[in-house]
């Protein structure tokens, strides 16, 4: 890829209880552009995706090699802050997880936990936050109820706006659409093309029609191996390995 | 599912194969009625015209109905590109065997002028490599076509000679002008015919690597 990277891995493994789940992954994200991966079920894409923010680290008996680095610094080294990275690189999850709070507080609180108490800059940052994730028109005159009452869609850009709220570099998206409906996805996909102009945005989706519309580059990976990565033009027209042809022609997976 | 559309992938590709013979057909046997001066055949082939037209379009609605319901990618999205351009190009082929036709209609009540020059032989070499540019669709294969640029190259060789022929005629004897034109119109119509077979060559070659190449 010749565009600028955010992340880069190099030859990435990882085991969960002595099992591999992805094997020597090494590939570039590309500043500012859509990247998806796709493959069938269990092939390393949301484990990939998870390493990026450190996610995995939460599991017990995962064992990493490898390197991946975050504007050339090692996310791996001694001494990063975890919880830097997050911010940097915010994730949303397959389903809408709003907290059981008001609508302004689901946004409030990555900015209050990373120390913004001034009421004024926290309203600035909730509605820009909202703006930002196409939902400001829908909820501004009632911000103070319940988020938990917002339409799953509507609940999936709450956690876009959330994680947008503490200014993250990189977006990580895991299946973003796959509990939602028709109109609620194409907002979604309408959202991620605006919002690459200001971040880098790492979608994880077994909809490859989804990967073809959203993405700029496409990563195809099986049985934790990147099997092929390029432009999404490239992989969807014509893919160099017949395992990429075969899988999105629908001939397995 | 998959398995479904590419069922369907193949019953597309086998009709318009059959497509394809038409056009072919019909030019073939356009050409062997300006060489029989055979009026009967000449109708026969023009009688063909619906036929074909009421193909191109049941198949083309068939091509976009893959498209709008399943997406289909690589490969599978270059098959139906490809059967596109064949659909049009055998079309074509079609249409110039009908107009050829017309033009026997014409002039078989006159005698060939010089046995219609190297008409039969340029007619031989494009519907070879009609046929070839087919099998290589039916096949999935481009050995059939990689010599495509010669063979497109000695076609027009063949277009200008006719020309070039026609005119001598015609200069000596004003009564072989409307027969001369005419040769010199079929012999065009079979050269644009032969750019068609290349037409078909290059859409499979894309449909086989994802490469497009340009046969001139």
């Amino acid at each position: 890829m010749s565009e600028s990277a955010i992340i880069t891995t190099n030859d990435v493994n990882l085991w969960y209880n002595g099992k591999r789940a992805l094997d020597s992954v090494s590939m570039s994200i590309p500043k500012n552009k859509v990247t998806a991966l796709i493959g069938p079920s269990g092939c390393g894409k949301s484990t990939l995706l998870r390493c990026f923010n450190r996610l995995n680290d939460l599991i017990d008996h995962v064992k990493i090699t490898g390197e991946i680095t975050l504007d050339d610094e090692n996310i791996h080294a001694l001494g990063t802050d975890v919880v830097m990275l997050r911010k940097k690189v915010g994730m949303v999850f397959q389903k809408p997880n709003p907290f059981p709070k008001s609508i302004y507080e689901n946004v409030a609180y990555g900015p209050r936990v990373h120390g913004v108490k001034d009421k004024a800059e926290l309203d600035k940052i909730v509605e820009q936050s909202l703006r930002h994730a196409a939902i400001w028109d829908e909820v501004k005159d009632r911000l103070n109820d319940s988020a938990l009452g917002l339409s799953g869609g509507q609940q999936q850009r709450l956690c876009i706006a959330r994680t947008l709220a503490v200014e993250p570099e990189v977006i990580l998206m895991d299946e973003p659409c796959s509990a939602l409906d028709p109109i609620a996805t194409a907002k979604i996909e309408n959202l991620i093309e605006l919002l690459k102009q200001d971040y880098t945005v790492i979608i994880v989706t077994h909809n490859m029609q989804q990967a073809a519309r959203v993405s700029d580059y496409t990563g195809f990976m099986y049985l934790g191996k990147l099997i092929e990565c390029g432009k999404t033009v490239q992989i969807f027209e014509h893919p160099k390995e017949e395992l990429t042809e075969n899988y999105i022609t629908g001939r397995f997976g | 599912m998959a398995e479904k559309f590419h069922t369907e992938l193949k019953n597309l590709k086998a009709e318009t194969l059959e497509m394809a013979h038409l056009g072919r057909f019909m030019l073939r046997t356009a050409v062997d009625a300006l060489i029989r001066q055979d009026n009967e055949l000449a109708v026969s082939v023009v009688a063909k015209k619906e036929e074909i037209h009421t193909m191109e379009v049941r198949l083309e609605e068939h091509c976009y109905h893959l498209i709008a319901l399943n997406q289909p990618m690589a490969k599978d999205m270059r098959v139906i590109a490809c059967t596109l351009k064949v659909i049009t190009a055998s079309l074509r082929i079609g249409r110039y065997g009908k107009v050829i036709a017309n033009i026997v209609k014409k002039i078989s009540d006159q005698p060939h002028i010089a046995n219609l020059m190297t008409i039969p032989h340029m007619a031989d070499l494009v519907i070879e490599m009609i046929d070839d540019a087919i099998e290589a669709y039916e096949k999935d294969s481009i050995e059939e076509i990689s010599d495509f640029s010669a063979r497109d190259d000695t076609i027009d060789s063949l277009r200008e000679s006719i020309f070039r022929e026609g005119i001598t005629y015609m200069m000596e004897d004003l009564k072989s002008i409307t027969r001369c034109t005419n040769y010199i119109l079929v012999a065009r119509y079979l050269e644009r015919c032969a750019d068609h077979a290349c037409k078909i060559a290059e859409n499979v070659h894309y449909m086989e690597t994802g490469e497009r190449i340009e046969i001139h």
